[in-house]
């Protein structure tokens, strides 16, 4: 989140990144763990730079050459430490002939690919109020921030959906993953037993309901209404826009700097259509665990 | 004035009010949502595999830029 709004909003980054480079986003904790090429590629890389052990992050931003060699790595945001890094780059990059690798057999539990014949939907949340005013820019801009994950719907539910029911396992889904605060990092999800209440209803194609959710120790709250509307043509949904807004309560380990006490959180979901670079991203909660996240409990 | 300038300062105004007062405004939370799918980093060309990374940049001669994150750094937060 602070990366998009501050490192990648520098248009001299922008430019390079554009012009000199071939930029690629991953989450560093499939890579690095991935028995495969890419896997292989990025340890061969990032095992050349400070942040070696595979056993613990590796997150930054690298640097490399097509075949491998470390260029350069910094995990500092600053737009002035990020432009520096890639001009050193520039000047140490020897161009010369490379092979092109190939890509093998993907290691299955590192690749997730939404459920064919069914939906993904993008799922963007934002704290409505409660932020103390600040003036420190970098906490501005989270507490501005609108957050972006994929909701991924299976064949199944989206025929539920066509024959206008709202499937338990998608209410559940929604709930456990997607009404989270992930505005300010990686936000920790609900248990099967954190839904105190889940009743989703879709009639004449609107979507109407309410959900409450809190954890067993009463540290993390969340008491959401849910609104919004779908269109199907044909056999498919072609619209599918629902908006969820309660008050929320607490923080996670990363996802420090929450208001205090209840706030207002709000969570838009809009079918994806493929032309936003984040629609190919699989859902945050299936990390490490896709079949856990499609057969939700 | 360019139209989209007078556009933007309008929905600026209306953002900075609504959000000052702490009040939910359905159509500009979607408004906004939509909005932020515009933002300039996202007019990077990110690849989302390594392995297609390098198999560009071998053709085209260039380096290779790693966003390396734990989460997706395109969507996840």
């Amino acid at each position: 989140m602070l990366d998009r709004a501050s490192t990648f909003a520098d248009r001299g980054i922008i430019e390079l990144l554009k012009s000199r480079f071939i930029p690629v986003a991953i989450d560093q904790a499939y890579q690095r763990r991935q028995q495969d090429a890419e896997g292989e590629f990025y340890r061969r890389i990032a095992g050349q730079g400070p942040r070696n052990d595979f056993q613990s992050t590796t997150q930054g931003l690298y640097t490399a050459a097509p075949d491998g060699q470390f260029l350069g790595y910094t995990n500092n945001r600053g737009a002035a430490r990020v432009r520096q890094m890639l001009a050193e780059a520039l000047n140490r990059y020897q161009p010369s002939e490379v092979a092109s690798l190939q890509r093998g057999s993907p290691d299955a539990r590192y690749n997730p690919t939404p459920p064919e014949g069914g939906l993904v939907v993008r799922v963007q949340t934002k704290v409505i109020d409660g932020y103390q005013r600040t003036n420190r820019k970098w906490q501005r801009i989270f507490q501005q921030s609108i957050s972006r994950d994929n909701l991924w719907i299976t064949k199944q539910e989206h025929r539920s959906l066509v024959r206008g029911e709202f499937p338990r396992s998608l209410q559940r889904r929604i709930a456990r993953f997607h009404l989270v605060d992930n505005t300010r990092g990686e936000p920790p999800m609900w248990s099967s037993n954190d839904l105190r209440e889940v009743d989703f209803k879709l009639d004449q194609n609107r979507f109407t309901g309410r959900a409450k959710l809190s954890t067993e120790s009463g540290n993390r709250k969340f008491d959401v209404r849910l609104s919004g509307s779908l269109d199907i043509t044909g056999e498919k949904v072609t619209r599918f826009e629902l908006v969820a807004h309660g008050d929320f309560e607490g923080e996670g380990r990363y996802t420090r700097g929450a208001p205090k006490g209840a706030f207002p959180l709000a969570i838009f979901f809009s079918l994806a259509d493929g032309t936003d670079i984040a629609d190919s991203v699989p859902p945050q909660g299936s990390r490490g665990w896709v079949e856990g996240y499609l057969n939700t409990d | 004035m360019n139209v989209h300038i007078v556009f933007a300062i309008v929905l600026g105004s209306a953002v900075i009010a609504a959000a000052e007062s702490g009040r939910f405004e359905l159509n500009q939370f979607e408004s906004e949502c939509r909005a932020s799918l515009q933002e300039p980093w996202r007019t990077i060309p990110w690849e989302t595999s390594l392995i297609e990374a390098q198999n560009i940049a071998a053709r085209e001669k260039k380096p290779i830029f790693i966003w390396a994150m734990d989460g997706h750094p395109l969507a996840c937060t």
